[in-house]
Formats: C-alpha cells, structure tokens, sequence
C-alpha cells in the first residue's frame, strides 16, 4: 500500500539516476575498466562519434567512442568484429542507460599481428625495399598480364571482367593460388617463381578483403622479399582501399583493390584508339598549317613588287643615277663658282688691279704731311701778318728777357727790321708775347 | 613482350613526330617525309588495336599446362 502521507520518502526519477551516476562516476574501478567483446549495432554518427555495443554470449553494454578518440583508430569498425577496448562506465542521464565511454580500442586477437606487422614493416624499410628507386615502371600497353590470387572468389572475376572492358585484347595467365591459410604465402611465393617462366609484361597479385588474419599471407617477409627480387613489375592490390600489406609496400604499385589493379595494368582502348586518332588529326592539322604558310610566302614572294614589275629594279637603278649625276653637277658647279669668286676676289683686290692708285695714294699722303709741314712753317705765319722777334739771332718771346735799347731783329714775312728798343713794359699776356 | 615494346615504342615515336611538327621548326621535305612516317606508324597502330584477337584467358593448372579459363559467373 501506498500511504499519501509519506510522499516526502519518494525520489524523483531524476535524482535516482543522478545517484546511481553519482555511485558509478565515484567507482574507481569503472573508471578505468579493460573490456573484450563483439561490437553490434554499429553505427557512425556524421560527427565522427561512434556508437556500437558490445557483447558476449550472455550480456551486453552500450558504448560510446567520441570522435577525439575514434579518429585515431586504424582499423574499420564493423559489426561482428571481436575487439578490446579501454574506457570508463557512465550513466547516460536523459535514458537512463548506463554505458561505456570508449577511449581506445584494438582488435582482439590480431594485437600480436599488428606487432609483428609493424616491425617487419620498419625492418624492411630500414632495409630500403620499399624505396621509390627500386620501383619498376608499369608498362603502358601490355600483351600478356599473369595474375596471383584465389581461381575462384571476387577478386579474380573484377580483374578479368575490367580488363575485358578496357582492353579486350590482351592474353591473361592466372598463377591460381590459395590466398589466406598458413601455407597461403608459400603457395603464393611458389607461383612467383612459376610466372617468371612465362615472358608477362606485368603481375596483378592480389586477393579480396578479408580481416587482418586473412590478408596475413601478404605480410609475410619471404613473400616480400621475393616481390623485392621479381623480374617483372608487380601491381598489388590485397583486400579494400583501407588495408596496407607489406605486400602493398614492396610491389612497384599498390592498387585499392583488384578492379584497381586490372585498370593499372591495361590501358583503355578507346582511349588509346582515340589518342592515335588525335594524333592523325593533329598531324593533319599542323601538315596543312605548314603547307599554308609555305603557300602564304610564296604568294607573297610571288606578288613582290619586283617580280611584278622587274623594270622596277633597273628604274630605281636609272633614277639613282640621275640622282647621282645632278649631284655631281650641282657640287662641281659649287665648287667651281666657289674657286671662281675667290680668283676674283684676289683678281680684283685693288692693288692688283690699279697699283698707281697705291702711289697716288702715297703721293697723296706725302702731300697732305707736306701741307701739314707747311702749316707749321713758322714762316708761313708770318704770311699772315706775325713776326719773330730774335735777340742775338735767337727767337725770344718772353718779355722779361728785353731790356730798353737791346738791338732786336724783327722779321717780317717779307722782310727784317733792325730795331732799338726804346722802353720795356711788362705786359705779359699772349698777345704781348707776340709782339 | 618485343612486341609490346615495339607498339609502345611507335606510340612514342608518334607523338615525338606530332610535336615535331607542330613546332613548325621544321622544313618542308622533312615535314612530308615525317608525316609520311607518322601516318604510317597511327595506321600500324590502330590497326594492331582494332584487329588484334579478342582476349584469351588462361590457367596454369597443377600439371604445369595452361588450359582456357573462365571464371565463375
């Protein structure tokens, strides 16, 4: 029975969860808890969370992988696959669910393998088998293609059904052999050696996906080391586009998977018939080109003015020459003239032409002094009416030096007067000096 | 594998050819002679393609013999 009155007793259905959260989050046990089981349920959320459960034969859990941790995984989580996983027990609140929160994960069983894979993977680099060097070039167009894998199963009919499609015209031998099994890469090993005899321009080997267990044949290192020594170039495809073998690393080209390697080792023949037709056309186009051009210079050469006009050539000649000639006159002329004016120039200069006229000059020059002289004659002052007074037959005409009764001579133009002087008085201007 | 080598080769030599010739940088005798050439060398090819024989498919069976194949269908 159920007595109303104590309702203060009943929780509510969120702090029962909160509890039971409370008693698991405080767990130290469920919080670091190792789990082995198969995950169900898968299903990846388009964040990158994945969500799965995992099981046994009798019980199950809820699990949760947040994208952060899922990211780092390197295998496909798929359904049925047997893993161990690292993580901690929560309550999922708004459901009430307890579940694990996923941290890390492997698949269980193939721990060991991943081991021996990874070593055998450094080992064999560290050696240089995988190195781009040693890598052979896969040929473009082949006649004979040798193909390892299974005689029966996908792997096979995808690699002939695509070389069927892209190019129906080659020979294919398959080297059937088993593909998983202890003994698989010894099978696989023995039909490298038997493919050698067959004169094959390229080997597809390969098989379809499978676990990690079942593609361990082509992570073994005698299989490896063989590839390494094969002769012909190998494209190897084993298992989907997620799985990496040794073999993968160590052949000349790793395709995605078997449908990949068939379209790696044929080329398409409609591609290649369509390239040869390219080809035709493009020599036909550039032929043609070529015989244009020619064509356009020996129209153009044909069309010059000279071969249309071969005068063209003498006329051009015959006016130069003209040219040449009027030049030739013209400068002569020039020079002619030029010589002429200078000759008369000098012909005509004045003393050659009236050298009396140089004497009359001079004559006149002579002429014009004497006239000069003339005028300085002090005689022909007198002419004019002046007089020179001399005293002891010396011209004086400074006052001072007459003295009254001196005998002085006054010449005259004419003419002497013997004079006395009678009185001197001493007016000593010009005039006076004259007289 | 001569074969295929030599079919290769052609492929090649034909698109050397081609591009030789739309280089231009080449005069007319040795256009017409290499267009000759190259004509010649399309028509081997396409020819060894399209009348090549359909693809056979063989199996090296336990006995060492290599028998016609066909895979499951």
């Amino acid at each position: 029975m159920i007595y109303l009155q104590d309702i203060s007793k009943y929780l509510t259905v969120t702090a029962l969860t909160k509890y039971l959260k409370y008693l698991i989050d405080n767990d130290e046990h469920l919080q670091n808890v190792y789990l082995r089981g198969e995950i169900s349920n898968f299903k990846l959320h388009s964040r990158g969370h994945l969500y799965f459960s995992l099981k046994d034969e009798n019980s199950k859990i809820n699990a949760i992988m947040f994208a952060g941790h899922a990211s780092k995984l390197k295998f496909k989580i798929e359904d049925g696959m047997k893993v161990l996983v690292k993580g901690k027990v929560s309550v999922y609140e708004p459901s009430g669910n307890y579940q694990i929160y996923v941290t890390d994960m492997i698949e269980d069983g193939i721990g060991n393998l991943y081991v021996a894979f990874e070593q055998l993977k450094k080992q064999l680099t560290k050696e240089g088998l995988f190195d781009q060097k040693h890598k052979k070039p896969i040929p473009k167009i082949p006649n004979r293609i040798g193909i390892i894998t299974a005689p029966t199963g996908a792997a096979i009919k995808d690699i002939l059904s695509t070389i069927k499609r892209r190019y129906p015209i080659c020979e294919t031998i398959l080297f059937p052999s088993l593909v998983q099994g202890p003994e698989a890469h010894l099978n696989l090993i023995k039909q490298l050696q038997k493919a050698e005899e067959y004169d094959l321009d390229v080997l597809i080997i390969g098989r379809g996906g499978g676990s990690i267990e079942d593609l361990w044949p082509f992570n073994e290192e005698l299989l490896a080391r063989t590839i390494f020594d094969f002769s012909i170039p190998i494209i190897s495809a084993v298992g989907h586009e997620v799985d990496y073998t040794i073999c993968d690393f160590v052949a000349d080209v790793r395709a995605a998977t078997p449908t990949g390697a068939a379209e790696i080792a044929v080329p398409n023949l409609v591609d290649l018939l369509n390239l040869i037709e390219n080809y035709k056309i493009r020599l036909n186009k550039s032929m043609l080109n070529q015989i244009d051009n020619y064509q356009i210079w020996l129209n153009k050469l044909r069309n010059s003015y000279v071969l249309k006009n071969p005068m063209a050539i003498y006329q051009v000649k015959e006016q130069m020459l003209d040219h040449l000639i009027e030049n030739l006159i013209t400068n002569m002329k020039n020079l002619m003239e030029r010589k002429k004016n200078k000759y008369n120039q000098i012909a005509s200069s004045y003393v050659l032409k009236k050298p009396q006229i140089i004497y009359e000059q001079k004559q006149n020059n002579l002429n014009k002094l004497i006239e000069k002289l003339e005028v300085l004659n002090p005689m022909s002052t007198l002419k004019r009416g002046y007089a020179i007074i001399k005293k002891n037959n010396k011209a004086i005409f400074n006052i001072k030096l007459f003295k009254p009764n001196d005998e002085i001579d006054i010449i005259l133009n004419e003419g002497l007067l013997k004079v006395n002087i009678l009185r001197v008085e001493g007016k000593t201007n010009d005039k006076g000096r004259k007289i | 594998m001569t074969k295929e080598e030599k079919f290769e080769e052609k492929l090649t030599k034909l698109e050397a050819i081609v591009k030789d010739l739309e280089s231009g940088n080449i005069d007319l005798d040795d256009a017409i002679n290499k267009y000759t050439d190259a004509m010649k060398i399309a028509k081997e090819c396409s020819n060894k393609l399209t009348k090549a024989e359909e693809q056979v498919n063989k199996i090296l069976t336990e006995n060492g013999k290599l028998e016609d194949y066909a895979p499951e269908e």
